[in-house]
């Protein structure tokens, strides 16, 4: 069993609990954020070793929030990986600054493994 | 005949009788009608008719002689040539002029008279002779020619009225379209413009009208892409349809316009006037784009529970009992595949929408094209284990186009290898540099495709017949590859024979990597 923590921000609640159940099943601890703008202090309290990170969300979006957790020094090197349904999703992604990118609707098996992939890296 | 003397009537007693009746016999012989009357009787009476003039009145001399002359005008009493007859007896004139007169039965004939007096020595009127003729057929004839006359005037009128009715019509239809339309002569003078291109652009027909387009609204016309349109293009390539021109406008803002232009090569008058049609196409590109905005939104927002349902069908399959039901099994592994199904679905139309509209976004990057080709073959052989998907050759390790694209096109082409042949258990893929294209080949050993389908196959929404009910989808995903090879500037074509497989090829243009160098 892992000990890493991975928080997961989605607006959308659904996914959430999907990838929760995923990830739990896979030995992490996860931490569900739906509001974006709480996103900051949750990291702050959980210190979470990688963060999934969708982009369309009200008032804060995805890019955004990518792009002032790389301006910061404590969270400049943080594993973050965008999950996106946007067609622009992985350029936007990569333009902010993400380890990694998965598009909605991924695969189980993909998923899992870009997550060890990116939290072992 | 002594009488007959060097032309002229010479009378002496000895041959007087006998002249004279060759002189009757003379007159008798003419054509026209010939009377005498005595102007020293009352009422001028007829003293001397010749069978002329009973030819021509059908009246007999008993019914002439002693009569004024007036009997054979019947009771058409009111012509006023009667009145410049009496006025010339009056006077003791000749006078010639053309009277209706009628027969004894009654049918009217004209009558061309000859009236002159005979005076003697001390000049009074004693006879007046009258020479008449029967000019019914020329007054027929005139009249006939008057009536053509009348019937040719009304015809040009006719025509005059339907040729300006015609162009006011026109004039009207041109005047209602909902498009802008200006006619220059060949100078770029503008020579009229229809009301929506006053309308669209704000402007007036005096300001318009009669001046040169380039200096239109202190220049505002002056646009280089229009310049090239009038001097570059269409002198050489007439006439010129949907050229886009973009330009902002100091008052109205910016216009997004299509352009049809048409220089006249007919003879004549119109010669080398060039009709500008304008299409005001600004609000349409809004709404395409803020169609293509809602499409993203839709398909990003269906896509969200999607995901979650996949993920759900995913893990339920981890987490199947090893006693689960050969049909619970079966159930979930379909449940998988139509969330798929749904997905794509959901893609292709997004895809469509964009490429219709034109509005694909190219994000052109160099990368290492076989590689990705590798990828597709890796992801896609993990995925099919029924064919050995074989790839051969190189192409190049740097193309600069949109990867996810290229990567789309590669996919397609080759699970639609994969797809019609069923009853094969290979697809081969060949990589090769063709002068400065690069070229992928993907062949199939399936069902082929007959020539008359292999040219519809690239049409949008078109599946080929046969087959649609064996393979469910909606018949876009070619028409999408064709339009991304296109947008990239290469071509994308199939050569395939029925029951023996296809090879669909597309080529690429490695022009950019030389510009780099």
């Amino acid at each position: 069993m892992s000990d890493k923590k991975v928080l997961i921000c989605d607006d959308d609640e659904g996914i959430l609990d999907m990838l929760g159940l995923i990830l739990s099943d896979s030995g992490y601890q996860t931490i569900p954020v739906q509001n974006s703008l709480q996103i900051y202090e949750e990291i702050k309290r959980e210190k979470p070793d990688l963060v999934l990170l969708d982009l369309w969300m009200p008032v804060l979006s995805g890019d955004q929030v990518l792009r002032t957790l790389r301006r910061s020094p404590d969270t400049e090197h943080l594993r973050v990986i965008v999950i996106s349904a946007s067609r622009e999703g992985e350029r936007i992604a990569t333009e902010a600054g993400a380890d990694g990118f998965l598009a909605k609707p991924f695969d189980l098996e993909q998923l899992i493994s870009r997550v060890e992939q990116v939290i072992a890296a | 005949m002594d009488s007959l003397n060097n032309g002229e009537f010479s009378f002496s007693n000895d041959t007087v009788k006998q002249d004279l009746s060759l002189l009757i016999k003379a007159l008798d012989a003419s054509l026209s009608g010939v009377i005498l009357t005595d102007n020293q009787q009352p009422d001028n009476p007829i003293i001397y008719c010749n069978k002329g003039f009973e030819r021509i009145t059908g009246y007999s001399r008993k019914d002439i002689i002693g009569h004024n002359c007036r009997f054979l005008q019947k009771d058409d009493r009111n012509q006023i040539q009667r009145q410049q007859l009496k006025d010339a007896i009056a006077k003791g004139e000749s006078i010639v002029l053309e009277i209706r007169n009628y027969r004894k039965d009654g049918s009217l004939f004209w009558n061309e008279l000859y009236m002159s007096p005979i005076k003697d020595v001390k000049g009074n009127t004693c006879y007046f002779i009258g020479v008449q003729n029967d000019i019914s057929r020329r007054k027929k004839a005139e009249a006939e020619l008057e009536h053509e006359k009348d019937v040719m005037e009304q015809r040009v009128e006719e025509r005059t009225k339907s040729l300006r009715e015609n162009e006011e019509y026109l004039a009207s239809i041109v005047q209602t379209v909902r498009e802008s339309l200006i006619v220059l002569d060949p100078d770029l003078t503008v020579l009229s413009v229809n009301s929506h291109f006053l309308k669209t652009f704000k402007v007036s027909k005096e300001e318009t009208e009669g001046q040169s387009l380039y200096e239109l609204g202190n220049g505002q016309w002056n646009i280089p892409k229009l310049k090239e349109l009038l001097e570059k293009i269409l002198p050489t390539n007439n006439p010129v349809e949907e050229f886009e021109v973009e330009h902002d406008f100091p008052h109205i803002g910016r216009k997004l316009m299509l352009l049809n232009a048409h220089r006249i090569e007919l003879e004549g008058h119109y010669r080398d006037r060039i009709l500008i049609a304008i299409e005001d196409i600004t609000d349409r590109r809004d709404i395409e784009r803020r169609k293509d905005d809602f499409l993203s939104i839709a398909s990003h927002e269906l896509k969200t529970p999607l995901t979650t349902i996949k993920g759900y069908v995913q893990i339920m399959q981890r987490l199947l009992p090893k006693d689960a039901s050969e049909k619970f099994k079966e159930i979930l592994a379909k449940t998988g595949v139509y969330v798929e199904r749904l997905n794509s679905l959901i893609a292709e139309l997004l895809d469509v929408s964009r490429i219709q509209t034109g509005n694909i976004e190219l994000h052109k990057e160099p990368f290492n094209f076989d590689k990705t080709v590798y990828e597709v073959v890796e992801n896609l052989q993990a995925a099919n284990q029924s064919h050995q998907i074989i790839v051969k050759g190189e192409a190049t390790d740097s193309f600069e186009g949109d990867e996810s694209h290229i990567t789309q096109v590669i996919n397609n082409l080759l699970s639609n290898a994969i797809k019609y042949s069923p009853d094969a258990n290979r697809v081969e893929v060949y990589l090769s540099r063709v002068s400065n294209y690069l070229k992928f080949a993907v062949t199939d050993y399936g069902m082929g495709i007959s020539l008359d389908e292999q040219k519809k196959i690239f049409e949008r929404f078109y599946r080929v017949g046969e087959i649609q009910q064996r393979f469910p989808g909606m018949g876009i995903g070619l028409y999408i590859c064709d339009q991304i090879i296109k947008n990239h500037g290469g071509s994308l074509w199939v050569e395939s024979e029925p029951s023996k497989g296809s090879t669909f090829s597309f080529t690429l243009p490695l022009n950019e990597r030389i510009s780099y160098e």
